[in-house]
């Protein structure tokens, strides 16, 4: 297969950059490693500031991508190698992972999912929820096709029997991709830092303690419950705790970073809370509120005028105690002098941001930062530009950022490869090139 | 007075307005989730419902519809100040109905977005009880 | 449109879904109930419709001859719609021509438990599908020539870097600047941050790369002084009386350094207090040795942050317009500490505190900057909104919260107050050029999560700090942004536009012109020379506002007409029991 561009990732950058190329005429490939494009922004609940339903402002982009006659999504595939030949184009070694349904007939009817007997943890709710161990990944996935686990599966061949068009296929195998490219454009986004990285916190074993992500999760107007409940005991929570840099501005981590992102996604969380259960304590402890961004002050303002409590404080230690209750231990850095302990009955560790994925691992000149991020030393003019000369990134692959910044970056991206197309692809008068 | 045009024995009629960007999608959505509801009821996909005039509804009732929920789109909205202009267009709508003695119950605006399930479901569900009330 | 009636021919296809619609709609009934219909020439049910047998179904027939209209009852158009429109461009026949019915997201997975009510359902929504088909016109996207140059009004970095990225795409460029001078407020630097480099080393790039380049017409001193025209065809007249005749423009006006107000901590009345871009001029002009002030040695420096920042109805004096700059500046934070370490770097004794609401060191690199700060000895102070630091003779006072609201007195022989930015004077530009801004008075993006580069009006793009504040990275990521949108709108000889937008019949306007007011974008619906409404398909977003208020019905949207919309309704409200 040859295309213009490789574009790796389908989060919000990699759909915004891939739709930016062939809006200009170009082909892209585009790879996501998960079954269904969209990244975690389709994961979030609502967007600050502005609260927009992240599935409503983003299943239209996943659709235009989907639909775009030039871009060939690939997904729940692998990028396993990219070499870089002596014309300067690129060969990526893709691996196509098996769904066990035939993609060409499947008519994303959902039948299979029905009948399946076997419920596993959902990846998609933080495991917050249960799905069938045949299943699409969630409601408004792209593309809409189930997924069988072959690890949970029992091959009671009850989806085979249900499928109205024989699509399932327990037999098949992962398949080899090569794809020839002119540049390679890395969108591979982030990830948390994992919840059990801080003893202090837990350890990952305090039942209502959750990530940022499961916070979503809740929150999320078609999420695992419904509606915003504890995971210990499904009661709902009244009195809700945030704990910002969980996992960031922490050197003990290897983040010393600030992660950009999580006052902001906090505040949201917290004022959507405050939406679904208006007579529930929510508290912030938090060491600066870095709300930098436009309209993003606004939104910290309103959200202390909402009666949200601040606190500038150091959360020393989580311990549960009776009832799945949990008790903070709390510095202060205002106000007193010592230290106190605060109970909530549900505490949500604003966690950090780190690199999906490590482009070092490849046989390329692709270098990353100290940071762990993709180095981009054509910074600041030139944020796009990596190590290696025909490979861009944008992105949250390129250090924690939010949505519009994330979307700014893949434009920028976008105009880097097309630069670079305009050298080695001309485009011919009249379009096509 | 009730309408002339008023519910007889036949299951009363729902018109539900959508809109591409939002609820036309929000209803999809529900059907994803074989979420149920009544069939009495007619989903219409425009791009913005601002494009109707009073008088749209008032034909809507006379040819028989006994409710009519518009969904149109929130914040998300992709035409400005359409939100504005729809919600004065359904006031206006509202004086004429209570001119022809057309209870303004019959004519809900609300919005709904392309996840809200719950949202698509109770605005049906108020409008049916709404109509099984007026019936009785 | 009757006569395109008369010899309409419609071929219905109703798809079984392999059992997804069939096991709860009766297919056969709802196809046989259509089959009735006068106009329906075909009516046909199908195990799978989408798929290759599927569709070459519906080309046959058309290629037949015996249908030049199709109506397909299946699943969401979200799905198929464009599948089917693209077999009938297969067929040679209009795409527009085709109408999606959804009967499976909208019905037969939605009403399991009544297999007559959904198939009486399916029959009326089919019904509908058709009756809108035959009112419906060849319709087909919209062109429009394309001038394949950019205007850019600004020459900060972001539009010098704009010109070079639309340069580079093939396009020529217009760079309109102000100022004498290219380069912004990078001339104002000595290094940047986060990484250091000279900023008159970046600057020195950029502007050998843009004179160096041909297809870049530089304009120093210049403004815009006339403006007309529309995406693809936008003419102005700079004040140096060249015109410009662009497809599109980028905004790249860039900011303007807030200053204190009239005495706010003493600027004005005592001199040690000076502002941080004061404080950046000074060391670049004097780039070693110890800070002086007035001849005399500085040995302490309090920073005091967010002066013209965040600022809160009530405590802080409003700005010209009577509002306050309630946002946070983003640069300013890592811009003190910045400079703050470079001020260390030539004077290790200096003794430094900084007093500040929040530290906002967000950015990649940035809080390395903060932690260096800390490690330089730089002493930290918190305060809040309501009480503010205050200026004495030789110290400034602040009540830190910190240490539990103790009031601390710092030595300082140089207060430097952390002042923000401000959009650059634009509100004459955005009178001419009808571009919206924000209650921050920045120019507004058209969606602010998703489309943080374009403006609603079709054509206009923003690059950099006139859109907020925003450091170089990130100017240069909309920069970039932005001349992507450019070269996706000018790469083509043609815009293409959709169909979807008002039309008018001019035989039955009356000239009233009830329209105009209800079209909320300029220029694209106005009255003619012979006074009749005229819409301008570039400019028309396709909204329908202005049907709704056309009492002769001389308005309409193509594709979905209110005819249209009113014979879908009989469809539905009629009851058919198949
Ligand atoms: C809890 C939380 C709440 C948030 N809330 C908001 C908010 O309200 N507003 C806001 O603006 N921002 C918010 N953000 C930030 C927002 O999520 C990010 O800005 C955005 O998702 C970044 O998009 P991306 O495309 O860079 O990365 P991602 O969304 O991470 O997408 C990267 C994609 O690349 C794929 N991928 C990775 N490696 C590979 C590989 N090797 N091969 C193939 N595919 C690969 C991944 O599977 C993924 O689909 C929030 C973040 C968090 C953690
Ligand atoms: C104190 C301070 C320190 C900073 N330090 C750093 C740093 O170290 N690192 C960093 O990354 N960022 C820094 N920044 C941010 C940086 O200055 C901006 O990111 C950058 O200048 C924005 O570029 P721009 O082109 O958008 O705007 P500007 O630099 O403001 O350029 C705008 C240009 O447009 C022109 N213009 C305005 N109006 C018109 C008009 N009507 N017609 C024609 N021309 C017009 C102006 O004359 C100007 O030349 C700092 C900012 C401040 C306030």
């Amino acid at each position: 297969m040859k295309a213009h561009t490789l574009v790796i990732g389908a989060g919000i950058a990699g759909l915004q950059a891939a739709l930016d190329l062939a809006e200009q005429g170009r082909q892209v490939v585009l790879v996501e490693k998960n079954p269904s494009i969209g990244g975690r922004m389709i994961s979030l609940s609502k967007v600050y500031p502005t609260l927009d339903c992240a599935s409503c402002i983003t299943t239209p982009r996943m659709a235009s991508v989907a639909h775009h006659p030039l871009i060939h999504t690939l997904t729940y595939t692998e990028v396993l190698g990219v070499a870089k030949n002596e014309d300067g184009t690129f060969r990526a070694h893709l691996r196509k992972k098996p769904r066990y349904i035939e993609e060409d007939k499947c008519i994303g009817c959902k039948r299979c999912e029905e009948v399946c007997p076997v419920y596993i943890r959902d990846d998609f709710e933080h495991q917050l929820g249960a799905k069938k161990a045949i299943s699409i990944p969630f409601t408004n996935a792209i593309p809409q096709f189930p997924v069988l686990e072959p690890q949970s599966c029992t091959w009671c061949g009850a989806c085979a029997n249900a499928c109205p068009v024989d699509c399932i296929d327990f037999t098949q195998e992962s398949r080899d991709l090569f794809v020839e490219v002119d540049a390679v454009l890395l969108a591979t986004g982030f990830q948390l830092t994992p919840i059990d990285a801080k003893a202090q916190y837990g350890g990952g074993k305090l039942r209502n303690v959750i990530s940022s992500l499961q916070g979503e999760r809740l929150l999320a107007p078609h999420g695992p419950y419904g509606r915003v409940l504890r995971p210990s005991d499904g009661k709902v929570p009244d009195s809700i705790a945030f704990v910002q840099c969980a996992g960031s501005r922490d050197a003990s981590l290897g983040v010393p970073y600030c992660s950009r992102v999580c006052c902001m996604y906090a505040i949201k969380q917290a004022m959507l809370l405050s939406g679904s259960l208006p007579t529930a304590d929510i508290t912030i402890y938090y060491m600066d509120i870095r709300a930098f961004g436009k309209g993003y002050e606004a939104f910290y303002q309103n959200a202390k005028a909402m009666g949200i409590n601040f606190v500038k404080a150091k959360v020393g230690r989580i311990r549960e105690i009776e009832d799945g209750n949990l008790a903070l231990r709390i510095e202060r850095q205002e106000g007193t002098a010592q230290p106190e302990e605060a109970q909530h009955d549900l505490v949500i560790l604003s966690l950090g941001l780190t690199p999906q994925w490590n482009p070092g691992q490849l046989a390329w000149e692709v270098k990353t930062a100290s940071d762990g991020f993709v180095a981009t030393p054509g910074a600041p003019l030139d944020p796009a530009a990596t190590t290696q000369d025909g490979v861009f990134a944008c992105g949250t692959a390129t250090g924690p950022k939010d949505i519009v910044d994330s979307i700014m970056e893949a434009g920028n991206a976008a105009t880097e490869v097309g630069k670079r197309l305009e050298i080695r692809a001309p485009m011919v008068p009249g379009g096509a090139s | 007075m009730e309408h002339a045009t008023s519910l007889g024995d036949k299951p009363p009629k729902i018109l539900i307005i959508t809109t591409i960007a939002s609820s036309y999608t929000g209803a999809n959505t529900v059907g994803q989730a074989r979420a149920q509801y009544a069939p009495n009821t007619y989903i219409l996909r425009v791009p913005d419902p601002v494009m109707f005039p009073e008088d749209f509804y008032l034909r809507c009732f006379d040819k028989g519809f006994a409710g009519i929920i518009i969904m149109s789109s929130g914040s998300d909205c992709p035409y400005e100040g359409a939100y504005g202009r729809l919600s004065a267009r359904v006031g206006r709508t509202y004086l004429k109905m209570k001119e022809k003695g057309i209870p303004t119950t019959r004519l809900k605006l609300t919005t709904v977005c392309t996840v809200c399930k719950h949202a698509f479901l109770k605005e049906i569900d108020d409008m049916q009880n709404h109509l099984k009330e007026k019936a009785a | 449109m009757s006569g395109a009636m008369d010899e309409a021919k419609v071929g219905v296809y109703v798809c079984h879904c392999g059992g997804n619609i069939s096991d709860v709609v009766d297919v056969k009934a709802v196809a046989a109930e259509l089959g009735k219909h006068p106009q329906v020439a075909i009516s046909k049910e199908f195990a799978f419709m989408c798929s290759d047998a599927g569709q070459k179904l519906v080309i046959e027939d058309i290629k037949s001859g015996k249908i030049n209209r199709v109506v397909v009852a299946a699943c969401s158009p979200a799905l198929h719609e464009l599948t089917f429109r693209k077999a009938l461009q297969r067929a040679d026949l209009n795409p527009y021509l085709y109408e999606h019915v959804n009967i499976r997201e909208q019905v037969s997975w939605v009403h399991k438990g009544d297999h007559d009510a959904a198939t009486r359902k399916a029959t009326s929504l089919t019904r509908a599908g058709v009756e809108k088909i035959l009112r419906q016109d060849r319709l087909e996207s919209i062109h429009v020539g394309a001038a394949k140059r950019v205007l850019i009004v600004g020459g900060g970095p972001a539009g010098l870097k704009a010109a070079l990225d639309s340069a580079a795409r093939g396009l020529k460029v217009t760079l309109v600047e102000k100022s004498g001078r290219l380069g912004g407020h990078l001339h104002e630097f000595d290094t940047v941050y986060p990484g250091g480099q000279s900023a008159s080393e970046l600057l020195g790039k950029l502007l050998s790369a843009v004179s160096a380049n041909p297809a870049i017409t530089v304009v120093l001193g210049a403004e815009v002084k006339t403006w007309d025209g529309f995406v693809g065809n936008f003419k102005a007249v700079l004040s140096t009386g060249d015109a410009v005749n662009a497809g599109a423009v980028i905004m790249a006006t860039g900011y303007r350094h807030t200053a204190p107000s009239a005495g706010e901590y003493r600027f004005g009345k005592d001199d040690r207090v000076i502002t941080l871009p004061a404080l950046i001029e000074q060391m670049k002009a004097a780039p070693r040795g110890p800070l002086t002030r007035g001849g005399r040695a500085v040995r302490s420096v309090a920073f005091i942050h967010c002066v013209g920042s965040r600022q809160i109805e009530g405590v802080h004096a409003p700005q010209e317009d009577g509002k306050v700059n309630d946002y946070c500046s983003r640069v300013c934070c890592t811009a003190a500490l910045h400079t703050i370490n470079a001020l260390k770097e030539r004077q290790s004794d200096l003794a430094i505190y900084d007093l500040y609401r929040d530290i906002r060191t967000y950015g990649r690199g940035h809080e390395a900057i903060y932690e260096q700060a800390s490690k330089n000895g730089v002493l930290f102070f918190r305060f809040t909104e309501e009480a503010q630091p205050e200026i004495r003779e030789s110290s400034v006072v602040v009540k830190d919260v910190l240490t539990w609201n103790q009031e601390v007195e710092l030595p300082a022989d140089l207060v430097v107050l952390v002042t923000g930015v401000k959009p650059g004077e634009v509100a004459e530009l955005t009178a001419m050029m009808k571009l919206p801004t924000g209650s921050d008075r920045f120019l507004q993006e058209a969606h602010p999560k998703l489309r943080p580069v374009e403006v609603a009006n079709n054509g206009f793009f923003l690059a950099g700090a006139c859109q907020a504040p925003m450091d170089l990275v990130e100017s240069a990521a909309a920069a970039g942004a932005a001349a992507s949108k450019v070269a996706a709108v000018l790469s083509k000889d043609f815009i293409t536009l959709d169909p979807y937008v008002a039309r008018v019949d001019a035989e039955k306007c009356t000239g009233c012109e009830a329209c105009l007011p209800e079209c909320a974008y300029t220029g694209a619906l106005f009255m003619n020379g012979s006074k009749k409404a005229e819409v301008n398909a570039a400019l028309c977003k396709g909204c329908g506002a202005c049907v709704a208020v056309c009492e002769p019905r001389a308005l309409d949207l193509a594709g979905w007409s209110l005819d249209q919309m009113e014979a879908m309704v009989d469809a539905m409200a009629s009851e058919v029991a198949p």
